[in-house]
């Protein structure tokens, strides 16, 4: 595409026209945008919802109501935590944590038993690196998991079986799931909870469902 | 280049050999080394650059007599970010198991070189069909590039394919799916393409 005039030749008639026309497209492009977001975000809204609903009764099958317990900010996110039971008497508990990892904070969920005994963890959302980091959705890496606790959530290099194998090539991403040393990660998530448990912290009240205590 | 005179089958062919995105023009070398790590990976980026491309190309045909030639590139812009908000919330709305595994890579499209350059080497000079079938075909070029691609890095790098391990316990070369072994995998195929080329004697890439 040859240009025919250069700039010096241009005119205000011509700016203005260039100016008219970028704005229009622009306009009808924005108008396009906003009729498809309009249309679209209270479908995703309603759909993820129901998604977080479906993830904590599978986290925690064998609970017949998981009632969301209180709040807690982890890397300037809110996440929630819950209590499950089964006929009035609590099976366990269930965390949503975060974990800053190699490029995106690395959102799980961790059940829990009443003992605080990690029994599953699942990958709920990450942008890792595709082929590396994102191996922290494997299944077979997530059942190392189960039966860790607060001394045993750590990501080693060595195999040590005691421990959490770090994914090759993908350490920091393990490290985001596992302990991110920055108080998020799953044993972030089972500290916050072990402390509010003990009385330490106050506990912040889940904002729509107070008075659960 | 002025309007093109190649038939639709043509623009296909065209886009997979002669212009193939990556083996020929080598732009877009980016995604195909950050998302070729693995065969699913490079699989499903193919299929959504295939979708953006086609409908990209097309409404550039479609608006090439409204649009000044000085304001091309910004217009250009909001048309290939429009097509992938609008893919990235229709999908996130009404199909949200193909969001869950393509998403990511809908979103990381915006920037991507091939796309914007068929808008304007081509799409902006040509008729809608031909501008459809010449996206088709560089989409599909792109699509078999980065299959290529992924599907040697993910067997040597990790010993499996599209997840499936087939190693048998042999360690694999971790290095290939690192991008330092993009590099070399892009390298050395498209190496490969070229000498495959030469040595048939084909005609050069037509230009």
């Amino acid at each position: 595409m040859s240009e025919q005039k250069n700039d010096t030749e241009m005119t205000g008639a011509d700016i203005a026209k260039i100016i008219i026309n970028l704005v229009v497209i622009y306009a009808i492009g924005g108008m396009i945008l906003a009729t498809v977001y309009a249309k679209t975000s209270p479908v995703i809204f309603t759909k993820a919802k129901q998604e977080k609903e479906e993830r904590l009764k599978q986290m925690m099958p064998e609970a017949d109501s998981i009632e969301k317990t209180g709040e807690w900010q982890i890397h300037h996110h809110g996440a929630g935590y819950y209590t499950a039971q089964k006929g009035g008497a609590p099976v366990g508990y269930i965390v949503e944590t975060f974990g800053k990892g190699y490029s995106s904070y690395v959102n799980t969920l961790v059940a829990l038993d009443t003992k605080l005994v990690v029994q599953k963890i699942d990958v709920v959302s990450q942008k890792e690196t595709p082929g590396l980091g994102d191996e922290v959705e494997d299944p077979a890496w997530k059942d190392l998991f189960k039966g860790k606790t607060l001394d045993t959530l750590k990501v080693v290099k060595d195999g040590d079986q005691r421990y959490i194998a770090a994914i090759s090539g993908a350490t920091i991403s393990s490290r985001a799931v596992t302990d991110d040393k920055l108080g998020g990660g799953v044993k972030g998530g089972v500290q916050m909870l072990t402390d509010v448990l003990s009385g330490k912290t106050q506990p912040k009240q889940a904002g729509n469902e107070g008075g659960q205590h | 280049m002025s309007e093109t005179s190649m038939s639709n089958w043509q623009l296909i062919k065209n886009g997979i050999f002669a212009e193939n995105t990556i083996f020929k023009l080598a732009i877009s070398l980016c995604p195909s080394i950050a998302v070729t790590s693995g065969l699913k990976n490079g699989v499903l980026m193919g299929v959504a650059v295939l979708f953006v491309q086609t409908m990209v190309n097309m409404t550039i045909a479609l608006m090439r007599n409204v649009i000044n030639s000085k304001i091309r590139i910004p217009v250009f812009m909001l048309v290939i970010s429009g097509w992938v908000s609008v893919a990235d919330m229709g999908m996130a709305a009404y199909a949200r198991d193909v969001y869950r595994s393509m998403g990511l890579y809908i979103q990381l499209i915006v920037a991507f070189a091939s796309i914007l350059a068929r808008a304007e080497l081509f799409a902006s000079k040509n008729k809608v069909v031909p501008s459809m079938f010449d996206g088709i075909g560089m989409g599909i070029g792109f699509l078999v590039a980065l299959t290529i691609i992924s599907f040697f890095r993910e067997l040597i790098g990790k010993g499996s394919l599209w997840g499936i391990s087939l190693t048998g316990g042999v360690k694999p070369m971790l290095i290939m799916i690192m991008p330092t072994g993009g590099f070399f995998a892009v390298g050395i195929l498209m190496a490969f393409f070229n000498w495959m080329e030469l040595r048939g004697g084909k005609a050069p890439a037509h230009h």
